[in-house]
């Protein structure tokens, strides 16, 4: 994760542009995530499926009745 | 930590981070070709092996690439959270390996389902690891980007540890630039 190819920086501390920019996508999916979870998401394949709850993932009556 | 411990520990953590993002393409050609096959065998085959493949192959990858990514932080004079590209770098790696965990149900889920000779072939397919492994190789893309370039930018801790650690050096050291660790 680090490699010290160049020193760390040494200016004054100021937000850079980049970040804020990262920092802004970051919220906006974070959003978005939180919606589908509510909402179950579009589909089969909302964030829902891995909670086990809200619309979770479930196995067609084939396998259930296998007891798999 | 020793030069040569860090050495050991940088080649652990690139090998396991483009490794795992090598593994991640491997799964999306997979998942198209789960979705794409016109032969039913394929298309099982295609989700049946993506269970065993994540436990063997993504999982390794991920919690390595996550434990050496921190060893190295630590380690060097970049620290944890002294920098914005090694923050977002380790939140990135973080996202990505609890959603893998969790995904992981998925993927048995899927196999399950491709094992069953009377599910239909539009049971089996599922656009659902298409989509993760899309999603994550953005993201591995971007971890990758952010390590090479190593943007400027220091989190208000990292300077406020710079500039205790300043305080503490003799006064015809303070206007020296940070060392890092080389043998």
């Amino acid at each position: 994760m680090a490699d010290p190819t160049r020193p760390p920086d040494t200016q004054p501390h100021t937000t850079p542009r980049w970040v804020k920019v990262f920092a802004i996508i970051a919220a906006v999916v974070i959003v978005l995530v939180i919606i589908m979870l509510v909402t179950g998401g579009p589909g089969r394949h909302g964030p829902s499926r891995h909670t086990g709850g809200l619309g979770g993932p479930t196995l067609p009556a084939s396998v259930t009745d296998d007891g798999v | 930590m020793p030069p040569r411990l860090r050495r050991l520990v940088l080649t652990a953590h690139i090998t396991a981070s483009v490794g795992w993002l090598g593994a991640v393409a491997c799964f999306l050609a997979l998942a198209v070709v789960g979705l794409t096959s016109q032969d039913p065998q394929t298309v099982r085959g295609a989700y049946l092996v993506m269970e065993p493949a994540a436990w063997y192959l993504l999982v390794p990858l991920a919690l390595t690439s996550l434990l050496t990514g921190i060893l190295q932080s630590l380690g060097t004079t970049w620290g944890l959270f002294w920098h914005y590209w090694v923050l977002f770098k380790l939140l990135i790696n973080l996202v990505a390996t609890i959603v893998l965990l969790t995904y992981m149900e998925t993927f048995a889920l899927m196999a399950a389902v491709a094992a069953d000779p009377s599910a239909d072939l539009g049971e089996v397919r599922n656009p659902s690891p298409a989509l993760h492994a899309a999603l994550a190789l953005l993201l591995l893309v971007v971890a990758t980007v952010l390590a090479v370039y190593k943007p400027r930018g220091m989190t208000s801790y990292g300077q406020r540890k710079q500039h205790q650690r300043r305080a503490g050096l003799p006064r015809h050291r303070q206007d020296a630039p940070p060392t890092v660790s080389r043998p």
